[in-house]
Parts: structure tokens; C-alpha cells; sequence
């Protein structure tokens, strides 16, 4: 076994270049598939740092290109965000409005 | 472009769809997977990870849980991989008079059905969840509500299949279904055709566009549920955790009938649990809202304060994440399981609303069963396809 196979590509949920390769190989074709199957980009910072990274793993295992990939799903919040600040006041204040 | 030929093909990379097909392998068919888009992508990847029993009405669908629940602990040894199937009970929260003499009727009606469930104090429920809200009056619990990760369930079913020599053909969304010289002849949208004796529908919320190509309807509509997603912390508490205002609202409507704000129209209830990797998901709407699966600021919005309610403690907390997924709901809130008359050879399996991971092992038996033509484990008419067309 390549010693790089066990390089972590996603550090948040500690994912390896072995488990993305083996993702691909078991038919996943976009991040978000090797999302699901890997835990990879699942973590506190959501693929910000590894996400080009399985894109270029996913290019190489498919022979294609990057830019040939499906583009991957964004889910917000945009970055982490406490609960505590997505509390609104406008939407409790429409609300009451509603229910008065 | 080829054509493909299989004892069984089966719609829908869902978690039912799989379960089907595992089971069906299983028993020795040759068994084509096919999905519009790829496994999981759908309901079953976009839901939280509770297995509640506490939530049926004694009824079938409690039992088929219950036999559910078995099943699961067989398979998180029989699937290739780890499901991380874990049973750490439910509690579902109390926070008035009104609701508490509401639950006290479900839970007794429950444990006449042989539910292991009661309704505990204060003191109880803070050693279970010593973060919950001091407001909060008292609560059910049942040891016996669990838990599984639904991707990794997924990929058990996904890779236990193949291992049986199931063919799994993903973005390929089927055009044309016609039965023709006794069997079904699938033309897709990849270009390749597939030719199988059987056809199971197990597409969710989708099912209808499926039907649609045989030329019929069935009342089989999507709701949404929209789900925070917290970064990972520390267990807050034992439990998993409903509010009985979810329930009270499904049971005594007239009780929260009065109530026409923004969270009465996104069916908001409350659904939290701390999944294996230690995030917590948040949840939820109940909201008929077409196929749009887009998360809306002012449901998240109205989520985390409803999180804050119950556990203060969680407002410092991350949101890393949000999604919504599409429950197939039905007219009757049963699932549909079983052939389509006048459509010999063709099978339902969709409409399971929010208790598509709970049944899927049961549902996987019960139609590799019929398909077999050996007798299912329960009560077929319940879930007659039937019951839907005479209406």
C-alpha cells in the first residue's frame, strides 16, 4: 500500500485518501456522493478545506478533468453560526403578529 | 446502451428500495437497483437518525416497529458495515397540564399494546437530560426508542446487496414502464432498457411520477422537514427528544387549533438527538410545500429558538449545517405496500412519511414476501394499494 493512502484528506471527520479512493471506486461520482459515503467534508468547517482536495481525487479515479465534475451541494449556514444568533427578532416579531 | 435482465427491478435508492432489494437477493433473486439521481439523495439521507416507537398509535404500524427494532439488532452484525444501531431510549417532553393529560392516555394506550413506556417526573428526567429547561413539567420514557446512522444503513443494504450480485445503475430515471409478452420492459433515461418480471416502486415522495407512467395516481404527497445541524459536542444528555406538542397536535388538533402563527404553519415540532458522531440534529417542520427542498431562513430561525427553549444550554452551540428532506406522506398515513390492481407484477413500496428508517427493515421483508408470494409476517390489507383507488 501507497503510504499517501493513509493521508488524511478531510481532517475534520478524519477521512483518508484510502476510504475517498474506495468511495469512488464503489460508484461514487461527485463530492456530495463521497460526502455520503465517507463522512468527508461533513465536519466543522463543511469542506472548506478538503473539498478540492476529493475533487481532484474524484478527477483522477474518473480520469476526467475537475471542472468535468458535477458541481457539489452548499448547505448553509455560509460559516458556523451560533443558535443564539440565528434567533431573529423580525421573525419572532412576525410571528406574534400572527398569532395576535 | 443495453438492456438489462433481472427477476426484479427496483425504483428508488432509498432506504426502503434498499432494504427491498437486500432482501430479495437474499432470497435468491436477481435483482436490478435504479435510481433518478444516487443512494440517498432523497428522504432517507436527509432525515435525522431516531428509530421512536413512542410516537406510533398502537396500531400495526407499532407492531411492524417493534418487529423492526429486532430486525436491526441483526443486522448491525449480518451488514457489511457498521450501522451504529444504538438503543439509548426517548423521552418526549411535557411542558403543561393539557399535555400531560394527553400523554398520560397515549402512554397507557401504548403500554396496553405492549410498549415499554411511562410518563417520569422532574428529578427523573434531569438525570436522563440534566440540560433540559427548568419549565419543562415532565416527560414520557421509553428505554427501548433507538438509534441509526441512515447513510450507514444504506451502505450496509448498497453493499450487502451487491455482494449478492445486485446491479445498482444510479442517475437513470425510467421514461417509459410497459408490460409486455409477461413481463415489464423499463426504457431509461441513460439510454439503457431493463426487462424484469417484477417492478418495485420504491421511490417516496416521488412515487406518483412513477405511477404516472402507467397512467395512475395514488394520493401520495411530499412534506417537508427542515434540520439543523450542530458541530460536534459533548453528550448534553442520555435520551432521544421529542415534544408532546407534536403529538398532542396530531391527537387533539382542538387543543393547538387556536394557534395560525408562522410556527403552526410550518408544522413545527421538536426533534433533537445526538448522533454517534456527537453532532446534534435539530428538527423540525412538517410543511406541505411542494417538491422544494430548499431550507428557509425564518423555519431555521424559528427551530434554534425552539432548541433554546427546551435546552438553553445549546444557544452557544454551532450550526454547521441545514437541509430538508421530502417525507412521502399519504391520505391515511399508512404506507402503500403491495401489487397495483390491473397492474399485474407491478408493487408499491413508498408513503412511509416520517417512519421510512424506523420500517425498513420490516418493509424490505414484507415485500420480498408478497413478491415470493409467501405470506408477510402482517396484515396485508392495511396497505393495500386498493384502499386508495376506490376513494
Amino acid at each position: 500500500m501507497n503510504s499517501d493512502d493513509e493521508r488524511y484528506i478531510c481532517r475534520c471527520e478524519e477521512v483518508t485518501e484510502k476510504e475517498i479512493r474506495e468511495a469512488v471506486r464503489a460508484g461514487a461520482r461527485t463530492v456530495t456522493e463521497v460526502k455520503r459515503w465517507t463522512r468527508a467534508g461533513m465536519g466543522i468547517c463543511q469542506g472548506r478545506s478538503c473539498k478540492r482536495l476529493v475533487e481532484r481525487i474524484l478527477a483522477e479515479e474518473l480520469g476526467v478533468s475537475p471542472a468535468e465534475l458535477e458541481p457539489s451541494t452548499v448547505r448553509p449556514p455560509i460559516r458556523p453560526v451560533s443558535i443564539s444568533a440565528i434567533n431573529m427578532e423580525e421573525t419572532r416579531e412576525r410571528n406574534d403578529r400572527e398569532e395576535g | 446502451m443495453m438492456t438489462i435482465k433481472s427477476d426484479i427491478a427496483v425504483l428508488g435508492a432509498g432506504v426502503n428500495g434498499l432494504s427491498t432489494a437486500y432482501e430479495l437477493c437474499k432470497r435468491g433473486k436477481s435483482v436490478t437497483l435504479v435510481d433518478k439521481g444516487v443512494m440517498g439523495a432523497g428522504a432517507s439521507g436527509s432525515c435525522d437518525d431516531m428509530i421512536l416507537l413512542q410516537s406510533k398509535k398502537p396500531g400495526i404500524l407499532l407492531e411492524m416497529a417493534f418487529r423492526s427494532l429486532e430486525l436491526f439488532k441483526g443486522l448491525s452484525t449480518e451488514l457489511p458495515c457498521d450501522i451504529e444501531f444504538e438503543t439509548r431510549g426517548g423521552t418526549i417532553l411535557i411542558e403543561d397540564q393539557a399535555q400531560l393529560s394527553v400523554m398520560e392516555e397515549f402512554v397507557a394506550s401504548q403500554r396496553r399494546s405492549g410498549l415499554d413506556v411511562e410518563i417520569i417526573g422532574k428529578d427523573r428526567l434531569r438525570q436522563l437530560q440534566p440540560h433540559v429547561s427548568q419549565h419543562v413539567i415532565a416527560s414520557t420514557y421509553s428505554a427501548a426508542d433507538s438509534q441509526v446512522n441512515p447513510m450507514q444503513l444504506m451502505k450496509g443494504y448498497m453493499l450487502g446487496a451487491q455482494a449478492q450480485g445486485m446491479r445498482y445503475i444510479s442517475r437513470a430515471a425510467p421514461e417509459e414502464i410497459a408490460r409486455e409478452g409477461g413481463h415489464w420492459l423499463l426504457r431509461l433515461s441513460n439510454g439503457d432498457s431493463l426487462e424484469a418480471g417484477i417492478v418495485v416502486n420504491a421511490t417516496g415522495a416521488y412515487a406518483n411520477s412513477v405511477c404516472g407512467l402507467l397512467g395512475f395516481e395514488l394520493p401520495i404527497k411530499p412534506r417537508k422537514g427542515q434540520v439543523l445541524v450542530t458541530e460536534q459536542l459533548p453528550p448534553l444528555g442520555e435520551t432521544n427528544v421529542w415534544s408532546a406538542q407534536y403529538i398532542v397536535s396530531k391527537l387533539k388538533p382542538e387543543l393547538t387549533a387556536a394557534s395560525t402563527g408562522l410556527a403552526a404553519r410550518y408544522g413545527l415540532g421538536f426533534a433533537f438527538t445526538g448522533t454517534h458522531n456527537g453532532n446534534y440534529l435539530i428538527g423540525s417542520t412538517r410543511e406541505d410545500a411542494g417538491f422544494d427542498k430548499e431550507t428557509k431562513p425564518d423555519a431555521l430561525e424559528l427551530i434554534a429558538a425552539q432548541a433554546r427553549r427546551f435546552f438553553p444550554v445549546i444557544a452557544e452551540a454551532h450550526v454547521i449545517r441545514s437541509f430538508a428532506g421530502l417525507r412521502p406522506s399519504t391520505f391515511d398515513g399508512m404506507p402503500f405496500l403491495g401489487e397495483v390492481p390491473g397492474h399485474e407484477g407491478f408493487f408499491m413500496a413508498a408513503g412511509h412519511e416520517g417512519d421510512g428508517i424506523a420500517l425498513a427493515p420490516i418493509t424490505g421483508r414484507f415485500i420480498a414476501d408478497l413478491v415470493c408470494g409467501t405470506k408477510p409476517e402482517f396484515d396485508t390489507a392495511p396497505f393495500r394499494v386498493e384502499r386508495a383507488l376506490k376513494a
